[in-house]
């Protein structure tokens, strides 16, 4: 097993994920940059940090995650940080919008909850220790029309950050969620231009965030945040505190 | 691998885990590990990997499900160490 501590971060290849792989791997941990379609994108990423490597498995897939394990155990032996920062979207109202696009959403939600169930069992609970934090949004707590199913999993992502931390009462694993708002990102951009400018009325700091803004919030937890625990740490420029 | 050596090995694992000590006085095969040793059910995920480190086996979730006594205990890790 190797000394270094190792950070897994899924939908790690773009965005906020590929922030986060950047400025942990700039805190020292070597990074396992998840991916499931940016194949490219994740080993031109992880080719560029100390230590880092690629892991694709689809996360609404379980035997994925399974196999996703296998690997983490033969490349690192060890999980020191989870970032759970992969998600599915899908942009529509409510009654344009098939069951099918709602089980897209939840069964990524259900992969997020079942890797870590395996990080835990297989790499924190031995070691005793460990930080998992969970990307959620504030759509999860203002509600957003036209996503329903992504604020209902981001939502429910707050409550199992909550309830998780209770359960590991007494170990030194940590969980916490980071909740950004309106951020500069792929997702974003797909957001038609009326709702995108409706929502940066709403924040007083008058600009979307980056994703480097929400990856300091997420290397903090992972690294000096000792007493933080069960929390939801809102990054939305004052859009909404909570 | 001897039954008495994994048996004596489990006892010594479940023992700091164990809330009731007269239990573990007279532990045999069928001593149940949840009503009987009165270990937190939150932290059976804890014996089990205890196991997993002491005998060097892996165990699956589906086979912690049929551990409820000492015995089903021993005769799981006996069916992994072959």
């Amino acid at each position: 097993m190797s000394d270094v501590p190792v950070a897994l971060v899924t939908g790690g290849a773009t965005g906020i994920g590929a922030a986060c792989c950047c400025r942990l791997a700039g805190e020292g941990f070597a990074v396992a940059v998840h991916y499931r379609s940016s194949g490219e994108k994740a080993e031109k990423l992880a080719a560029g940090l100390d230590g880092a490597f690629v892991l694709r498995a689809d996360l609404a897939v379980p035997e994925e995650i399974d196999a996703l394990i296998v690997q983490l155990k033969e490349r690192a032996g060890r999980v020191d940080v989870l970032v759970n920062n992969a998600g599915a979207n899908v942009n529509a109202p409510m009654l344009a919008m098939k069951i099918g696009d709602y089980d897209a959403v939840a069964q990524l939600a259900r992969g997020t909850w079942y890797l870590t169930k395996l990080v835990l069992r297989r790499f924190m609970l031995r070691r005793g220790r460990g930080r998992i934090i969970n990307l959620s949004s504030v759509v999860g707590h203002t509600g957003n029309p036209g996503q329903i199913p992504y604020t209902m999993a981001k939502a429910g992502l707050d409550a199992f950050t909550k309830s998780l931390a209770q359960e590991l009462a007494g170990r030194d694993i940590l969980v916490n969620s980071v909740a950004p708002g309106l951020i500069d990102t792929d997702m974003s951009a797909e957001l038609p231009d009326e709702v995108r400018d409706r929502i940066l009325e709403r924040v007083p700091q008058g600009r979307m965030g980056s994703p480097d803004e929400v990856a300091d919030v997420v290397a903090f937890l992972a690294t000096r945040a000792s007493y933080v625990n069960g929390s939801v740490l809102h990054v939305n420029g004052g859009m909404y505190g909570g | 691998m001897e039954q008495s050596e994994v048996m004596e090995r489990v006892v010594k694992i479940l023992t700091p885990w164990a809330k009731n000590p007269d239990a573990l006085e007279s532990v045999g095969m069928d001593t149940n590990i949840l009503e009987d040793l009165k270990v937190n059910s939150a932290r059976l995920v804890d014996v089990v990997i205890a196991f997993e480190d002491d005998f060097d086996i892996e165990i699956a979730d589906e086979d912690v499900d049929t551990v409820n006594t000492v015995g089903d205990a021993v005769r799981l890790i006996l069916s992994k160490k072959g």
